[in-house]
C-alpha cells in the first residue's frame, strides 16, 4: 500500500535509499564535508544548477502554505535524478527559530530526502540596528548572533549563508554602505565558518551597481584579509533589470513607491551592471539569486536579460545553485506558484536540460 | 493557518477583569517577509471607528509574555516567529459596543540592511485608515498601516 506523506512524516518508516540524517539527536554541529568540491558532493554535475529560495512564496506561507507545502512545490522542478536546491529565510521558515526542536530537525531531513531537495543557502540577518536607528549593536553582540546562526545552518545542511550586515548612510538608496562595524562582525566569525563548512555571502542587489564604491569595499575586505570563500559574494540577478516589471494587466509600474516596488528614483539609470561585469567575479561568487518579476506564458522573462546572464555563468565556470526570488507584482494573488514554475522552465531550457 | 491580513479577525474581543470591561485586544500577524526581533519594533497604534489610542493605552502580548510598548522596544532576544501573532491589548473602560467595527493597526519596524533615510520616523505615527492592499501598507519596507472591518461579538 502506498504511504501517505503524512504517514511518512509520522515515522512509519524511513524512505528507501534516504540520505543520511546528519546534525540530528545532538547540538553538535554538521562535520565539515572534506573532499567536497564547493561544498557539494564531488560527483555533482558541473555548470549553474536550479534552486527556489521559498521566500517567493512569502504571503501564502502562513496562510494557505505550510513549510511541506514549499518544499512538496519545489520537488516537481527537479529534473529526476537530480535534486533542486533550497534557501530558506532562517527567521521566517525554521519552527521556533532561533531554536528549532530535535524533532522539527529530524522532519527537516525526512522532508529534504522526500522531496529531492538539497539545502543550499540560508538567509539571515545581523541586525545592527536591534535597539537603535542609529547606533549599532556592539561588534561582540553581532559576532554571537552570526556564530550563532553559521551553526545552526550548518546543522540544517546548509553549505552557504547569505550574510545580511547592516548598511547606515542613505540620503538616498544609492549612498548607503556597509555599518561601521560590518567587517569587525564578518572578521569575528570566519574561523566557524570554515570550521562548519558555511560560506557567509554578501547579497549585491540593487541598488548596489556591480562597480562602485561598495563593491570596492567588499573586494578590498575579501582580497586583502583572503577570505574566499568564507566571506564573498552572492549575486542578486536584480542588478541586471532593465525595466520595471508591469502591474497585473499588463501595463508598466510608475517609479515612485508603491506596494511591492523596489522603484525609487535610481529607476532612470538602469540597468546597475550588465551581465559581463560578473566576469572577474565569478571565482568570488558561491551562490546566486536568480531574482525575476514577470515571466510570459512562453517562460520568458521580461525585466532581466537571463539568456546572456546565464550565458557568462555558464561559460566561465559557475558550479553553484541560482536560488529564484519571485517579485513580481500578482504575488499577492497567489503569482508565486505558477511564475517560480516558468521561470525554471525557462532555465532548464537555457541550461539544456530541456 | 491564519488569515491573510495582518489584521486578524479571530482573537477580536473585549476583555474584561474582575467583571469588568476594561478594553479590548487584537490579534495582528506580521506579514513582513521574515520574523524579526521584538525590539525592532517602532511600535503600535490602533484607530477604531475614528477614535485614537495612544501608544501609552496599548500593551503587546507574545507566547504568554505582555509587554509595555518601551519594554517591547528592549525586548532584542525574543523573537517575533511569523506563525504566531501578537496580542494587542488596549485599555478602553467599557470597551468597545458589539457589531462591525473599522478597526486599523500601525506598525512600523526598522531595517538594519537599508541604510537610514531622513524623515523616517523613529516610532511609528499614529493610525490612519486605509492603506493600500489587503495586507495594508508597505509591510515589506518597515511598515504600515492595515485597516479591516471586523465583527466584534463578545
Amino acid at each position: 500500500m502506498k504511504m501517505t506523506r503524512k504517514e511518512f512524516l509520522q515515522g512509519a518508516a524511513a524512505v528507501a535509499g534516504a540520505v543520511a540524517l546528519p546534525g540530528t539527536a545532538a547540538s553538535a554541529p554538521l562535520a565539515p564535508q572534506r573532499g567536497m568540491d564547493e561544498g557539494f558532493p564531488a560527483s555533482e554535475r558541473k555548470g549553474p544548477k536550479r534552486g527556489v529560495s521559498i521566500y517567493s512564496y512569502e504571503h501564502e506561507f502562513n496562510v494557505s502554505a505550510t513549510l511541506e507545502d514549499c518544499l512538496s512545490e519545489l520537488s516537481d522542478l527537479a529534473t529526476p535524478g537530480t535534486k533542486i536546491g533550497l534557501e530558506v529565510l532562517a527567521n521566517a521558515h525554521i519552527k521556533n527559530y532561533p531554536n528549532p526542536s530535535a524533532a522539527w530537525i529530524d522532519d527537516w531531513y525526512k522532508m529534504l530526502a522526500l522531496y529531492d531537495i538539497i539545502p543550499v543557502e540560508y538567509g539571515h540577518w545581523v541586525d545592527t540596528k536591534l535597539y537603535s536607528e542609529t547606533k549599532t549593536i556592539d561588534t561582540k553582540e553581532g559576532v554571537e548572533m552570526l556564530i550563532a546562526d553559521i551553526k545552526l545552518a550548518s546543522r540544517l545542511g546548509f553549505t552557504r549563508a547569505r550574510t545580511k550586515v547592516g548598511m547606515q548612510g542613505g540620503a538616498t538608496m544609492m549612498t548607503q554602505t556597509p555599518a561601521d562595524n560590518f567587517f569587525d562582525i564578518i572578521k569575528g566569525a570566519l574561523e566557524t565558518a570554515q570550521k562548519h563548512n558555511v560560506r557567509m555571502l554578501t547579497e549585491i542587489h540593487s541598488p548596489t551597481p556591480l562597480k562602485g564604491a561598495t563593491m570596492d569595499k567588499y573586494m578590498d575586505f575579501i582580497t586583502k584579509e583572503n577570505t574566499n570563500p568564507w566571506f564573498a559574494l552572492n549575486i542578486d540577478f536584480s542588478v541586471f533589470q532593465t525595466k520595471m516589471a508591469p502591474r497585473p494587466g499588463g501595463q508598466q509600474a510608475p517609479p515612485a513607491g508603491g506596494q511591492a516596488s523596489h522603484a525609487p528614483s535610481w529607476m532612470g539609470k538602469l540597468p546597475l551592471a550588465v551581465p559581463d561585469d560578473m566576469i572577474p567575479l565569478i571565482p568570488y561568487i558561491h551562490c546566486c539569486h536568480s531574482k525575476f518579476n514577470d515571466m510570459t506564458d512562453d517562460c520568458e522573462e521580461t525585466t532581466i536579460p537571463y539568456p546572456e546572464v546565464i550565458k557568462v555563468l555558464v561559460d566561465h565556470g559557475y558550479n553553484g545553485y541560482m536560488m529564484s526570488e519571485y517579485e513580481g507584482m500578482d504575488k499577492l494573488q497567489g503569482g508565486a506558484w505558477p511564475a517560480v514554475r516558468k521561470q525554471h522552465v525557462m532555465l532548464k531550457r537555457l541550461l539544456g536540460e530541456a | 493557518m491564519l488569515e491573510m491580513e495582518a489584521v486578524q479577525q479571530r482573537g477580536f474581543r473585549n476583555v474584561y477583569k474582575d467583571g469588568q470591561c476594561i478594553g479590548f485586544q487584537i490579534a495582528y500577524r506580521s506579514t513582513y517577509y521574515r520574523g524579526i526581533s521584538l525590539s525592532l519594533s517602532k511600535g503600535f497604534r490602533v484607530l477604531v471607528d475614528g477614535e485614537q489610542f495612544p501608544r501609552e493605552a496599548i500593551t503587546v502580548t507574545y507566547e504568554g509574555e505582555t509587554y509595555t510598548q518601551d519594554e517591547l522596544a528592549k525586548a532584542g532576544h525574543v523573537q517575533w516567529n511569523l506563525d504566531e501573532p501578537v496580542m494587542l491589548n488596549i485599555a478602553k473602560p467599557g470597551g468597545l459596543k458589539l457589531g462591525v467595527r473599522v478597526v486599523t493597526v500601525n506598525w512600523s519596524h526598522r531595517i538594519s540592511y537599508i541604510g537610514s533615510m531622513p524623515g523616517v520616523p523613529e516610532q511609528t505615527p499614529a493610525a490612519e485608515a486605509g492603506g493600500p492592499g489587503p495586507t495594508g501598507g508597505t509591510q515589506e519596507f518597515g511598515g504600515g498601516n492595515c485597516t479591516r472591518k471586523l465583527v466584534l461579538v463578545r
